[in-house]
């Protein structure tokens, strides 16, 4: 391997490992405060890109249907938070994941039904279409790096938001005591609800930005989610940062496995997985 | 002692496997429903693996379907493709190999416990499903055919023949029998007892001096091999394996299943399957997007209906909890 294709690679991997901080760190936030893990995170993910293409298509631009479509998904996070997830929090593990799964199934069926079976594809904006030239040989999508840079800018109001604001002070405080968080008076279902709605969002955002860069098939939430699980594990479950540090890892290893070593690349991050469970079983950044 | 737990499970039992070996004779001739009953046995066996390891154990696995294929891919790869094979002495080999490897995929995901391990035994299922997904020796997508069914004689006397269905139904009835007796008799051992302690007070049991994790080790090797067994026979039945029947939503699936006809009660995953079965059957017939409503109701159920259908008709029969 040459070293412009190393270093394709290398921000391939980065702005996989970043989407999929994206959609991890609203796995392990809802799961670090509210203690629920959400199997239906990935449908939101497949969701989020179903509802780019469908409303790219219906106005012809992709930013307008960023807006719409990130709208949507914070108030199908509430409705779900409010009226079924709710129900879930003085249950145990398998209440949460039986739910979850059904809630999979309805999403799964509610895109074969609107949308169909047959890959569809969203155009990559006019704005952010055009390559950037790296070297003399080797050019990358603009879009590319516009993803990226999106993600950075995610985490970093991610960060700010949890150190810096009252509304992280509660957050932090939530993953620490909860009964302690609701006896001082904050308003835990109010705060849950917020937590939940960002979650979903966050899953959503990371399908409406990579609706032009994969191809929209059913099923795409599930492959997705479960990436998310390895991340999380590696990274620690309800750890923020740990996500970050775990999905980087986890894009770089599964972008370079799938040009290195193509025989085993879709078990690589499985792998990555094991291994490290076997040294550190509760992740690298135990919450 | 009476192998039963209660009333209900005793009527229900006998009820099931009575009209069990009479369906052959009603559905003369027509395979269709032969097959199809084999199929949600296997099922059943299936669940009911499932049902005691997450029932009894309280350990909550999302990768069970891993051994459901790999029951199918063991047999599939060992036996000579065109030679039939002894039936009894590779349900042996099936149920040992699936056990060694449950036993290493054990001392790694029983490190792990609660939502850990959810998600780690979903990982490493799916890890198995791209591995035979993407293998070019093992069919990839398509999976291997069974050209030859295996021949199921005992010191030269065969009472089976597994190409006709009526015979391979029978076969299915029998295991399903043998496998919830099985699981009764763990249940009222000794070990079966200890089982039951580690679920209720861990640390209690811990300080009687029982040592967890093997007690947990034996029971997650013996329910993943009996899970390979019911894949080894959904092989049989439909003469091909490929990587969807360890697909995580055969998990999640066979979990609802055990939870619907409550956990824990080994007699409610025949119920669970039956009855889950039976809907999907009858709503797909009706919509193309079944999905929608299997999911609902999973919902539904999972906020009304705490003990499942064995609950339920332990309830009705005026018997306790057990």
């Amino acid at each position: 391997m040459d070293t412009s294709l190393f270093l394709v690679q290398l921000l391939n991997g980065v702005q996989y490992g970043l989407l999929l901080f994206l959609i991890a760190s609203g796995l392990t936030l809802v799961f670090g405060v509210m203690g629920i893990l959400n199997l239906a995170h990935g449908s939101m993910y497949m969701i989020g890109a179903y509802l780019a293409y469908y409303f790219t298509t219906l106005t012809d631009s992709f930013l307008l249907a960023f807006i719409i479509s990130g709208t949507i998904a914070l108030v199908i996070g509430i409705i779900i938070e409010r009226f079924l997830i709710i129900h879930l929090y003085k249950r145990d593990h398998l209440d949460q994941v039986l739910l979850t799964v059904g809630l999979i199934f309805i999403f799964n069926a509610t895109q074969s039904y609107v949308w169909g079976n047959d890959p569809l594809g969203v155009e990559v904006p006019e704005l952010l279409s055009g390559s950037i030239r790296l070297t003399d040989i080797v050019e990358y999508p603009v879009y590319r790096l516009f993803i990226s840079l999106l993600c950075l800018v995610v985490a970093a109001s991610m960060y700010f938001t949890i150190n810096k604001t009252r509304l992280g002070m509660m957050i932090r405080a939530g993953e620490s005591d909860r009964a302690m968080v609701e006896n001082l008076g904050v308003d835990i279902s109010k705060l849950f609800t917020i937590v939940f709605a960002i979650g979903v969002f966050l899953a959503s955002l990371a399908g409406i930005v990579s609706a032009p860069i994969v191809s929209l098939v059913p099923g795409m939430g599930e492959h997705v989610l479960i990436s998310c699980f390895v991340v999380v594990v590696i990274g620690g479950l309800g750890s923020i940062k740990g996500a970050f540090v775990a999905a980087l890892i986890v894009g770089i290893v599964d972008t370079y496995a799938s040009v290195l070593l193509p025989q085993i690349s879709s078990m690589s991050i499985y792998l990555l997985m094991a291994l490290i469970l076997l040294v550190k079983p509760q992740g690298l950044f135990k919450n | 002692m009476s192998i039963f737990a209660n009333k209900s499970e005793k009527i229900f039992i006998y009820l099931f496997f009575a009209i069990g070996l009479f369906i052959p004779l009603f559905l003369e001739g027509n395979t269709f429903y032969i097959n199809k009953f084999s199929t949600i046995i296997i099922l059943a066996i299936f669940v009911m693996s499932l049902d005691y390891l997450v029932g009894r154990t309280g350990l909550i696995t999302l990768g069970h379907a891993m051994f459901y294929g790999l029951g199918g891919y063991i047999f599939t790869i060992l036996a000579p493709e065109y030679e039939a094979v002894n039936f009894w002495v590779y349900t042996f080999y099936v149920m040992l190999i699936s056990g060694f490897i449950a036993l290493i995929v054990g001392l790694i995901v029983l490190r792990t416990s609660g939502i850990y391990m959810i998600m780690i035994t979903l990982a490493l299922a799916q890890m198995t499903f791209y591995f035979f997904a993407d293998s070019i020796e093992y069919g990839g997508q398509d999976g291997l055919f069974i050209y030859i069914k295996p021949e199921t004689s005992i010191f030269g006397l065969s009472f089976l023949d597994l190409d006709n269905e009526t015979h391979f139904y029978y076969l299915c009835l029998l295991s399903l029998f043998n496998c919830f007796v099985f699981f009764k008799i763990i249940m009222n051992s000794s070990f079966g007892r200890v089982i039951d302690a580690l679920k209720e007070n861990p640390d209690r049991a811990t300080a009687l001096g029982y040592n967890i994790f093997h007690f947990r080790l034996i029971a997650y090797v013996l329910a993943s091999s009996l899970a390979a067994y019911a894949g080894y026979l959904f092989a049989l039945q439909f003469g091909f394996v490929n990587p969807s029947m360890m697909s995580w939503d055969v998990s999640a699936t066979a979990l609802v299943m055990a939870l619907l006809g409550g956990l824990g009660s080994i007699y409610g995953a025949i119920i669970g399957s039956f009855v889950y079965e039976g809907l999907h059957y009858f709503i797909e017939h009706l919509t193309e997007y079944w999905m929608f409503f299997m999911g609902a109701l999973i919902i539904v159920l999972v906020l009304t209906l705490k003990y499942g259908m064995a609950g339920f008709l332990n309830n009705l029969s005026g018997g306790k909890r057990s």
